[in-house]
């Protein structure tokens, strides 16, 4: 037996200042108030049976003075925290990594499988021996820890409380690492992890997780396996028609039994479409909704299961999208005159087109005093750099962006970096091209398109802030604008310098990085998620960075007129929005697993837990005190004790 | 810490007891007046001047027969009776004399107990006996007692010696314990004369009451109890763990006083007074409970009522 509290010269200091205090109390007790009586005969009449027992009530008083030393001595003998030694050799050192990705919200052990787990972890912790340390960590697509490693209970339970359902998948071997790391170099390691077993290999882009002489338990939670989810769900505009969209998604049945399900689409919270389906154990069921219309931004997908059929995950039975913001945008477009370019723009009815003369725009928009979203330029290179994103067709002169070189002949699309928007939907290959001239860009301007004889002929960059497209060829000495690939050229690029893309992502996926376009000179914005409190998050090359583990539609405030040139000084702010959601077929499979297998090592059972059994003596001899107070208390009351 | 004890405990006790200089005032004369008008009026019939011993004497009222003893006067023999019944019986009248009343006052330590309330009660009702006695021409003397006779006021006659029992009354002062037997011994001792001897006590005697009114049967006197009591004294206002003393003996006793332990003390209490009353019931011995929240003339009206006292 060892003292893990006061030691025990402190312990017989404090019991022997406290046994004073309270004898010399007892004796003060002891001494009575005294009063005149004018006949003590008739006293003694009635007192006659307690005289016979004055020697036993004083053995009583005696009594109650040792009870109350007892119970000082248990009081005394609790500060000291007696343990066993043998249960401080045994202590062991636990992570408990609890799985809180999406699929633990699973209903089918009530209240859900996170709170059973919950409650299972209660249970570990109050079978705690004495010396047994214990760390709650919170798994999902990160690892989070909860508390600090700890052996008291009440702080283990307060970490578990903390534990909260995400909508992301679990990074099963960034637990693993976390707790190996956590665990090394303590004694009698073990990592436990409660989920229920769909957390996949424990393998990492390093390769897999080895465990070590880390003991590994699994505690197994849920028993359902029935559930549909919605596993994808997209939505884009038209790129030719942005006032048009169409939606794309994906049911999965996930479970063994054919279910029916009712699924309904909401563009801006007002009914869309409606729709049941019956679907086969496994299928998955894709949908298309072609060719919508309105003013619909938010786009939700719900689904509910129809009488007879069960879906035990409510994490995957929404989906949200959101759609880009349509806005105008003011082009100008300096050109001697080309009708192929201005019949071009008139595609796009959100485009306001401003046609200007090469001698008007000198005169009357060089100064930049009125703003433009993109300039083009048709064969008039301005004397300087415009103040706006602008489009060069046939660049020449010291105005031009980029070095206009030799002419070519004939030169053709012979190499297109497709991944670049503003060739997307685009088919340059075969375009013929009777003369152009080569473009030298400078470094980090990017070369679209090149012709394999002469160079490249059509180049994208950034000059003053300011995004730019130089092709290197007049469009009239090509058969160009007869093709469709001519307008979306012109679209993508206006769209490129906009940020209007047509490569917009509709929604985010839960548990990974998001990197969302927004404008922010202090390097942060402010982020609202669809639950809880705003935050900060840090903004990089123009993107908000944050990994979001809840599905919803998401606030990211910036600032308006930012530039990494010219920070917004106004405080001016923008909103913009956007959706995040599961979409993960694996994660709305629910079916759980009973065995787990890590690094070869089959995950043993939950066991050396006695529940409602504690190894600190302190708490028995704290209720051994309570006990003795009670005792006293009756016999106090009852008149046995004085 | 006996000497610190007793100046506790008992100090406080006289300083809280009221003057005795009011306690014979006018008003108080007035009722005396009064009660002794009544004393003639109301009970007329029983009230003579001159009172009959019972022993048999040579008055002229005849009182009783008895039978014959040799040695016997002859004078005194009823012929007429043994003519008829062929008894020799013997005639006896009633002996005249004036009357003397003893009224004995218990002044122990219990008398003057708390506020000294049945003290002064006793005192008060000691002279208006006195006055009542006085006025019908009787030989009044009054004693105090502890466990021994303390002061005698001699016997005197006629209302006007009612001003030296109030100087003696004045200078009463609760002393001692109460041992009524020895006090009573003294008494008779010291009183040849027989008469009607009108205790006024408490009757807080730890060797028993009954020993002290024995005395005074034994001694052929005519005894007349007034028990003092005090309703407070029935219910004392008491609780939690104390240390009870007696205030004439210093007897200690510890004792946690609950409702049920007061409960008792009331029963005991009460069984206490009963006694008394079978005792004196059983021995023909007039008595009567002074409580002293009854007015004091009323009480002596009582007194009157019940007899013994006035013939």
């Amino acid at each position: 037996m060892i003292l893990a509290g006061l030691s025990f010269a402190q312990l017989l200091a404090v019991f022997g200042g406290a046994a004073a205090f309270a004898t010399a109390l007892y004796i003060l007790k002891l001494r009575r108030r005294t009063v005149a009586v004018p006949f003590s005969k008739l006293w003694e009449r009635i007192l006659r049976d307690k005289e016979a027992t004055s020697l036993f009530s004083k053995l009583k008083r005696l009594l109650s003075l040792l009870l109350q030393l007892a119970l000082l001595a248990l009081l005394v003998g609790a500060l000291g925290d007696p343990r066993a030694a043998a249960s401080i050799i045994k202590g062991r050192s636990l992570v408990v990594i609890i799985d809180a990705s999406a699929s633990m919200q699973a209903t089918d052990v009530p209240p859900s499988r996170l709170g059973a787990a919950k409650e299972e972890v209660k249970r570990v912790v109050r079978g705690l021996g004495g010396s047994d340390r214990m760390l709650i960590a919170q798994m999902d697509a990160v690892t989070t820890a909860l508390g600090p490693m700890s052996g008291d209970t009440s702080e283990i339970e307060r970490a578990l409380d903390h534990v909260k359902a995400t909508d992301a998948r679990a990074d099963f071997p960034r637990a693993l690492r976390f707790a190996t790391d956590a665990l090394r170099g303590l004694e009698n390691p073990e990592i436990v992890i409660v989920s229920d077993g769909r957390l996949g290999e424990a393998v990492d882009a390093t390769g897999p997780v080895h465990l070590g002489d880390v003991k590994l338990t699994f505690v197994p939670i849920g028993r359902g396996k029935r559930n549909v989810g919605i596993t994808q769900f997209s939505v884009r505009r038209y790129p030719l028609d942005k006032t048009h969209y169409e939606v794309m998604l994906e049911v999965t049945n996930t479970g063994p039994e054919q279910e029916d399900v009712e699924l309904t689409l909401f563009g801006d919270g007002t009914l869309v479409d409606l729709t049941k389906l019956r679907l086969k154990a496994g299928e998955r069921l894709p949908r298309f909704y072609p060719n919508l219309s309105g003013a619909s931004r938010t786009l939700e997908a719900k689904i509910r299961p129809l009488e007879g059929s069960v879906d035990e995950l409510p994490a995957d039975d929404r989906a949200f999208a959101l759609l880009p913001e349509r806005r105008r945008a003011k082009v100008l477009v300096v050109t001697p005159g080309n009708t192929y370019l201005e019949a071009a723009l008139l595609l796009d009815e959100y485009l306001e087109v401003t046609l200007s003369s090469p001698l008007e725009y000198a005169s009357k928009y060089a100064t930049g005093n009125v703003r433009f979203d993109a300039m083009i330029f048709d064969g008039a290179t301005p004397a300087e750099l415009p103040r706006a994103d602008a489009i060069f067709l046939d660049p020449r002169g010291p105005g031009s962006p980029v070095k206009v070189d030799t002419e070519i002949k004939q030169p053709g699309f012979d190499r297109i970096d497709r991944k670049h928007p503003i060739v997307r939907w685009t088919a340059l290959d075969n375009v013929n091209i009777s003369r152009g001239h080569k473009l030298t860009p400078e470094p980090g301007d990017k070369v679209v398109g090149s012709s394999d004889g002469g160079g490249p002929i059509l180049v994208t960059g950034a000059r003053g802030g300011h995004k730019f497209v130089a092709m290197g060829f007049d469009v009239r000495d090509s058969d160009l604008p007869l093709r469709v690939a001519w307008p979306l050229l012109l679209l993508n690029s206006i769209n490129w310098f906009t940020d209007e893309d047509s490569h917009y992502i509709s929604s985010f996926r839960t548990g990974e990085v998001w990197r969302v376009p927004v404008l922010s000179s202090s390097g942060q914005a402010k982020l609202k998620p669809p639950e809880g409190a705003e935050m900060l998050v840090p903004v990089h090359e123009g993107r908000a960075v944050y990994m979001g583990a809840r599905a919803g539609f998401y606030e990211l405030t910036g600032d308006e007129s930012a530039t990494p040139e010219a920070p917004s000084k106004d405080g001016a702010q923008v909103k913009t929005a956007f959706a995040a959601n599961l979409l993960d077929a694996d994660e709305s499979n629910i079916e759980p697993v009973k065995e787990l297998v890590v690094d070869g090592q089959k995950a043993s059972e939950l066991g050396g837990f006695h529940v409602g059994v504690r190894r600190e003596i302190w708490i028995y001899l704290l209720l051994a005190a309570i006990l003795l107070t009670a005792v006293e208390w009756i016999t106090y009351h009852r008149r046995v004790t004085v | 810490m006996g000497l610190l004890d007793a100046v506790f405990r008992r100090g406080a006790s006289p300083a809280k007891r009221a003057s005795d200089d009011d306690l014979f005032d006018d008003e108080f004369q007035r009722k005396l007046d009064y009660l002794a008008l009544v004393s003639k009026r109301v009970f007329a019939g029983r009230m003579r001047a001159e009172r009959r011993t019972k022993k048999s004497g040579s008055g002229v009222e005849f009182a009783d027969h008895r039978d014959y003893q040799p040695g016997d006067d002859f004078r005194y023999l009823d012929w007429n009776v043994y003519q008829r019944f062929d008894r020799l019986l013997l005639r006896l009248y009633e002996e005249e004399e004036d009357l003397a009343i003893y009224l004995i006052l218990d002044a122990s330590s219990s008398m003057g107990f708390g506020d000294g309330a049945k003290l002064r009660y006793a005192k008060r009702v000691c002279a208006a006996l006195a006055y009542v006695g006085l006025a019908n021409l009787d030989r009044v003397s009054i004693v105090t007692t502890t466990d021994r006779v303390l002061e005698r006021m001699p016997a005197t006659r006629g209302k006007a010696r009612i001003f030296k029992v109030f100087r003696f009354l004045r200078e009463v002062e609760p002393e001692g314990h109460t041992s009524l037997e020895d006090a009573l011994k003294t008494f008779v001792a010291q009183h040849k004369r027989r008469g009607l001897a009108v205790l006024v006590s408490d009757l807080y005697d730890p060797a028993g009451f009954e020993r002290g009114i024995n005395v005074l049967r034994y001694n052929k006197f005519d005894p007349f109890v007034v028990h003092v009591v005090d309703e407070a004294e029935r219910k004392p206002k008491l609780s939690g763990d104390v240390l009870l003393y007696d205030c004439e003996t210093g007897d200690e006793r510890e004792v946690t006083i609950t409702a049920k332990v007061l409960e008792r003390f009331e029963k005991a209490y009460e069984e206490y007074v009963t006694e008394i009353d079978r005792f004196c019931a059983r021995k023909q011995v007039p008595h009567i409970r002074a409580d002293v929240n009854i007015p004091f003339d009323e009480l002596i009206l009582r007194v009157f009522r019940r007899g013994g006292f006035l013939r």
